[in-house]
């Protein structure tokens, strides 16, 4: 009992944190969004009745989804090999890989994405090399497009799935691998069927960083797809810093925090449902 | 291609700037905003080090634009981020009604005989006018004569646009509305228009983005103000300003001391040093062309206009009118631009 007291005690200092710098602003946030007007003096549900009486507003938070569902697809098609070829290579090599996927994390966002500018321009890397192997004969559009954006969210967002997957994969028992061909797996089928059960946990916990953090990607959303992209984080902005209605950007904000997390828990069940399947 | 100092201007542009003032409260400091790019330019390196000289005082540029700086002065609710504000008509009126201006008095300038009359209120004080018009690439398009070429080809295929959230923008939409029979208060006629040549048009992008899409060649035409044209131009971009035969808009940035600041006194130093000879005279040349509103300062050949005089003569928009419709027209634009 005296333990179990000591250790409710221990979790206070964060506790108190939580509930002041998280908790409290959020209430705050939710109270505001009951108001009807930007001077915030009338109660009532006239912003919400608003946000979501716009039709635009759905297409925003299914585009934002959207979003943050495909650049999920480009990073575990791009990170999940890339953490297999890790678990093959030599510790290192692996120190190494940990280096080059972690590097970006150490720059800044805005300097990632301004750099993706000038990639994706129209005089940039990826148009002047086409153009001078004649690939093409007129500049393609990759800024202010949506693959533009997805291709740079990859990158900007490929650590967060990298790292958990790894730390997961690199605990998986090499030997599982030598007994499923020893059985007569093939490759793939030892892959499919031992693998990945296995690397589930890091990848869902991957997935769920990556979507968060390109859902809400407001620097990258804006600066590389412009403004006829319009997502969530465009919305907030603008309600909160441009017209100042603060209800409005208040309702905006709790829409992409809910359906974000709705997403995230789907992801999160799925995740425990993998992990049954593989320890049952 | 981009310094540290742009990077830091968008980032802060961006939303990222709260966390620069608050530190700087300390005797001899003051947090003053400036906008990103051509004026954060200018104040950093040619006022910030005046002031030092001149009063002791550190100055903290803080780089926001009018409508960003309303917004966290806002939200600080009467701990202000920033001691002094430097803004364009419309958040100006909007600071008013918010009550976000220290009450001014003008006496406390030594260079108050310096400006003309009515260039101080009890609200504030005039540093400088800005021009809007258009900004073309000579290089990549031939000169376009007024807003409507914008909305042809060449130009059109190369226009970079951005919407309502500064004074540059909501005024160039307004008089490319007026080319198409809108006013003042009717942009409807103008995002038609655009919105026609919207599937050609070079870039939709927010407002501190588009110098840097200008320089990349992501856009080659685009309404801007001198100060930017001035600024790009300095950095070696290929870039030339054009005043619309319909006329190009002007109007005064003010700068006010924020309510609530424990820094008044140099608040009142950094505004009086603002508008005395030598700033304004540090600032009229090239690279910067800022119009100067010290009457000692004579504007140089190559600006828009020979004297502030000249302003009545430009495009003045009633900021009081148009502040209430602005919300709906940035929602309309974010309609009619989507993707």
């Amino acid at each position: 009992m005296r333990s179990k007291l000591a250790e409710w005690q221990l979790a206070l200092p964060l506790g108190l944190a939580f509930a002041a710098l998280f908790l409290a602003p959020l209430l705050l946030l939710v109270g505001v969004s009951f108001y009807n007007d930007e001077k915030i003096t009338q109660l009532g549900v006239g912003s919400w009745s608003g946000f979501f009486g716009d039709a635009f507003n759905y297409k925003v938070i299914v585009d934002t989804l959207l979003l943050g569902l495909k650049t999920i697809c480009t990073t575990v098609v791009i990170g999940y090999p890339l953490a297999l070829v890790y678990m093959d290579l030599s510790p290192r090599l692996q120190k190494v890989l940990i280096f080059v996927i972690v590097m970006p994390l150490l720059l800044s966002v805005v300097v990632r994405t301004f750099a993706w500018i000038v990639v994706l321009g129209r005089e940039g890397v990826v148009n002047s090399v086409l153009l001078g192997l004649g690939i093409i004969s007129e500049p393609l559009k990759l800024l202010q497009t949506e693959l533009g954006l997805v291709i740079s969210l990859t990158q900007i967002e490929m650590p967060l799935m990298l790292l958990p997957l790894i730390s997961v994969m690199s605990r998986v028992d090499p030997n599982l691998r030598d007994a499923s061909a020893a059985l007569g797996a093939s490759r793939w089928r030892t892959l499919f069927t031992v693998i990945l059960p296995l690397s589930m946990p890091g990848l869902v916990a991957g997935c769920l960083l990556v979507f968060a953090s390109s859902t809400t990607a407001f620097i990258s959303q804006t600066v590389i797809g412009g403004v006829r992209l319009i997502y969530l984080p465009l919305v907030i902005w603008q309600q909160a810093l441009v017209v100042y209605h603060w209800p409005l950007a208040a309702v905006a904000s709790l829409s992409l925090m809910i359906s974000v997390m709705t997403v995230i828990a789907a992801l999160s069940w799925i995740g425990r449902r993998s992990g049954g399947y593989v320890n049952g | 291609m981009f310094n540290r100092r742009q990077l830091l201007a968008g980032a802060a542009a961006l939303g990222g700037a709260s966390l620069l003032p608050s530190l700087a409260h300390a005797k001899g400091s003051l947090v003053a905003t400036t906008y990103p790019g051509s004026w954060e330019d200018a104040y950093r390196s040619v006022v910030a080090p005046m002031l030092k000289k001149k009063d002791d005082i550190t100055l903290d540029l803080a780089p926001l634009f009018a409508m960003d700086q309303i917004g966290k002065a806002k939200a600080a609710r009467g701990a202000p981020p920033f001691d002094v504000f430097l803004l364009d008509p419309g958040p100006r009126i909007v600071a008013i009604e918010g009550g976000l201006f220290d009450k001014f008095d003008p006496k406390k300038l030594s260079n108050l005989s310096k400006i003309p009359d009515g260039f101080a209120d009890e609200y504030g004080v005039c540093v400088s006018a800005q021009v809007v018009g258009i900004a073309y690439n000579p290089k990549k398009v031939p000169k376009p004569t007024g807003w409507t070429d914008l909305l042809k080809d060449p130009w059109a295929s190369r226009l970079g646009l951005t919407g309502f959230q500064t004074t540059f923008g909501t005024s160039s939409i307004i008089e490319i509305s007026k080319q198409f029979g809108g006013s003042l208060t009717n942009i409807d006629p103008g995002l038609v228009e655009l919105k026609k040549i919207l599937p050609k048009v070079a870039a939709v992008g927010l407002p501190a983005a588009m110098p840097g899409l200008f320089q990349q060649g992501q856009c080659d035409v685009m309404y801007t103000n001198t100060q930017t044209v001035s600024t790009l131009k300095g950095k070696g971009v290929d870039i030339e300003f054009v005043k619309p035969e319909s006329g190009a808009i002007a109007f005064y940035t003010t700068m006010h001391v924020a309510k609530g600041t424990e820094a008044v006194e140099n608040a009142y130093k950094y505004l009086d040093l603002v508008i005395g000879k030598d700033v304004q005279a540090a600032l009229t040349p090239e690279p910067y062309n800022f119009l100067p509103v010290n009457k000692d300062v004579p504007l140089t050949p190559d600006m828009p206009m020979k004297s502030l005089d000249e302003m009545a003569k430009y495009i003045n928009h009633d900021w009081a009118k148009i502040n209430p419709l602005r919300a709906a027209w940035i929602d309309k634009f974010n309609k009619e631009m989507a993707k």
